[in-house]
């Protein structure tokens, strides 16, 4: 048997299982000199894979083992283990698959509540490991003119992720991840109600907090470049009436403190492009 | 044979031990990384690297180089392994006689291949394009296996010798694999340790693992078993100065197990080399 042949069968073995497909395979082995049973050293490779993703996917998913329960989770991480074969040589990015596969799998789409978690873990993973930068401190501003301040645009970190939740996820990882975790978390309630969040790294460690209505449009609209004072004028920021400035600079503030500006500059008249360069 | 110079005594770096290791500045010699978990664009992983690497040697020691593989080489996979190598400056870097997976899957394990003369070809060359695109000498260790094959035309110790020769590279002996797959597979260890160029072995593992009595897995949550500190000895003896470290992933003990396990290392070597002195006076 050519070697590819052969890694084809052992491939197929570890991914499916013991079957008919793998005589072939089996009449390859030498017999074990301690007697072990050529289908529980096979086993060894097979059990190996499984348990090797799936103690992945539980550690990146604290907070989803938390509102579904043990035995929905395993049949969730079955599942995904089963239909979604390991592509990249760093299991890391195993497990960033598996929101997606969610919103795609009839067995899962439904479970708002459980996508919801799986989005918002995912973005605390992916923020751990996104490319350094060195955030700046609201001093930042003081090099700019008064003038200036209307047409100031900002450069965020990369690992700042913005999502749109199921009212309750945030809540729910939280005690999921606590260190007095109650046995049960309670699943949000996956209806009208959304919640909004901000997720990004701070000092090595993934951040997260809920934002208002309001911030989470202006810290978007900000992100995708536009300037302070253009993010003033939005419609968001009319309905809140005369505080609207007052309530956008303390959110500015507060993105200066959480250490998720990294560039500010001054955006010109002319630029159309919503991309702001570096400071 | 030209080798690196020995490191001496080594621990796996892990993350559990980063803030241990750089408030106490433990007595070990130099880590190896394991090269995927810093193939990252940023964060804490590489953060706590560089703090680490400021005073330790470090060797990166690669799962996913998939030199026995029949899909082709992944040079996506080999090009963040060489910017990881010129950022961390290693004193090798090494990787497994195994494969894992094809057809672009990875199954995250070292899989066994049948010792052939095909399969011998096969990863012979794959190392020496290997070598060419790192342009540096790979350090190639002996996995542990489970099954092993009726086709095979060698033994693993005879495959292990003639890849070495062929590809010129240099090997890692891992003898607690050593020990593994020789349980597993009724061969003798000691007949191994003697059946590799020791000329080109520039360093050891040593490692716990899991005994299910018809078989053992390599699991590395274990100390380190009597039977493997003897062979270890043997190996030392074999092989003379070579850089040897602990490996553990799972079941974390304190660091100061670890180190245990290092003086271990420290108090073996020391006999051998009073043996040594007084057989010479």
């Amino acid at each position: 048997m050519k070697l590819a042949d052969f890694q084809s069968l052992f491939q197929q073995r570890v991914l499916a299982g013991s079957g008919e497909a793998d005589k072939p395979l089996l009449k390859k082995l030498r017999p074990s000199p301690r007697g072990a049973a050529p289908e529980t050293l096979l086993d060894v490779y097979q059990t190996g894979y499984r348990v090797r993703l799936a103690d992945f996917v539980a550690q990146d998913h604290p907070g989803l083992r938390a509102i579904l329960g043990d035995e929905a989770f395993d049949a969730l991480v079955d599942d995904y283990i089963d239909q979604c074969p390991s592509h990249d040589p760093n299991a890391r990015w195993f497990t960033t698959g598996l929101p997606d596969f969610m919103r795609e799998n009839a067995r899962w789409r439904d479970d708002a509540a459980a996508v919801s978690m799986a989005l918002f873990e995912r973005a605390m993973v992916d923020a751990f490991d996104t490319a350094d930068e060195t955030p700046l401190t609201v001093q930042a501003l003081a090099g700019f003119a008064p003038d200036d301040w209307a047409r100031l645009a900002f450069e965020f970190d990369p690992s700042l992720t913005l999502l749109e939740l199921v009212a309750g996820t945030i809540e729910a990882y939280g005690a999921a991840i606590s260190e007095e975790a109650p046995a049960n978390v309670d699943k949000p309630a996956a209806g009208e109600h959304i919640e909004y969040a901000a997720v990004w790294r701070v000092d090595h460690e993934s951040a997260y907090r809920q934002l208002e209505p309001d911030e989470y449009v202006a810290l978007s609209e900000a992100r995708a470049g536009h300037a302070f004072g253009d993010i003033c004028q939005m419609t968001a920021f009319q309905q809140a009436g005369e505080i609207a400035p007052e309530r956008l600079a303390q959110s500015l503030s507060s993105w200066f403190e959480d250490g998720m500006i990294i560039g500010v500059r001054v955006r010109e008249d002319d630029q159309a492009s919503n991309t702001p360069s570096s400071a | 044979m030209e080798k690196p110079a020995p490191l001496g005594y080594g621990l796996g770096l892990r993350p559990i031990y980063y803030e241990e290791i750089l408030s106490s500045r433990p007595p070990i010699d130099w880590f190896e990384i394991i090269s995927e978990n810093y193939m990252l664009a940023g964060g804490r992983p590489l953060a706590m690297l560089e703090r680490i690497r400021a005073d330790y040697p470090i060797v990166m020691h690669g799962v996913s180089m998939s030199l026995a593989s029949t899909d082709p080489l992944n040079f996506d996979y080999l090009r963040q392994l060489k910017a990881l190598a010129e950022r961390v400056e290693p004193a090798w870097v090494s990787d497994h006689v195994a494969w894992t997976g094809v057809h672009g899957v990875t199954l995250h394990d070292l899989l066994p291949i049948p010792y052939t003369r095909e399969s011998l070809a096969h990863i012979v060359e794959r190392i020496q394009r290997v070598q060419d695109f790192l342009k540096r000498r790979l350090v190639v260790e002996n996995a542990s296996t489970y099954v092993s094959f009726v086709d095979s035309e060698m033994s693993e110790h005879e495959f292990v010798r003639e890849m070495a020769e062929r590809a010129d590279c240099l090997l890692l002996l891992d003898v607690n694999n050593v020990f593994v797959s020789s349980f597993n597979h009724g061969f003798d260890p000691v007949a191994f340790i003697d059946g590799v160029p020791a000329e080109r072995v520039v360093q050891f593992h040593m490692a716990g693992h899991t005994d299910h009595e018809t078989h053992r897995v390599d699991t590395h949550d274990q100390p380190v078993c009597d039977e493997v500190w003897a062979l270890y000895e043997h190996a030392r003896r074999r092989c003379g100065d070579v850089s040897a470290m602990i490996e553990r992933d799972d079941n974390y003990p304190p660091l100061a197990e670890l180190l245990d396990e290092l003086q271990n290392m420290r108090d073996i070597d020391a006999r051998i080399s009073k043996e040594r002195a007084l057989s010479a006076a």
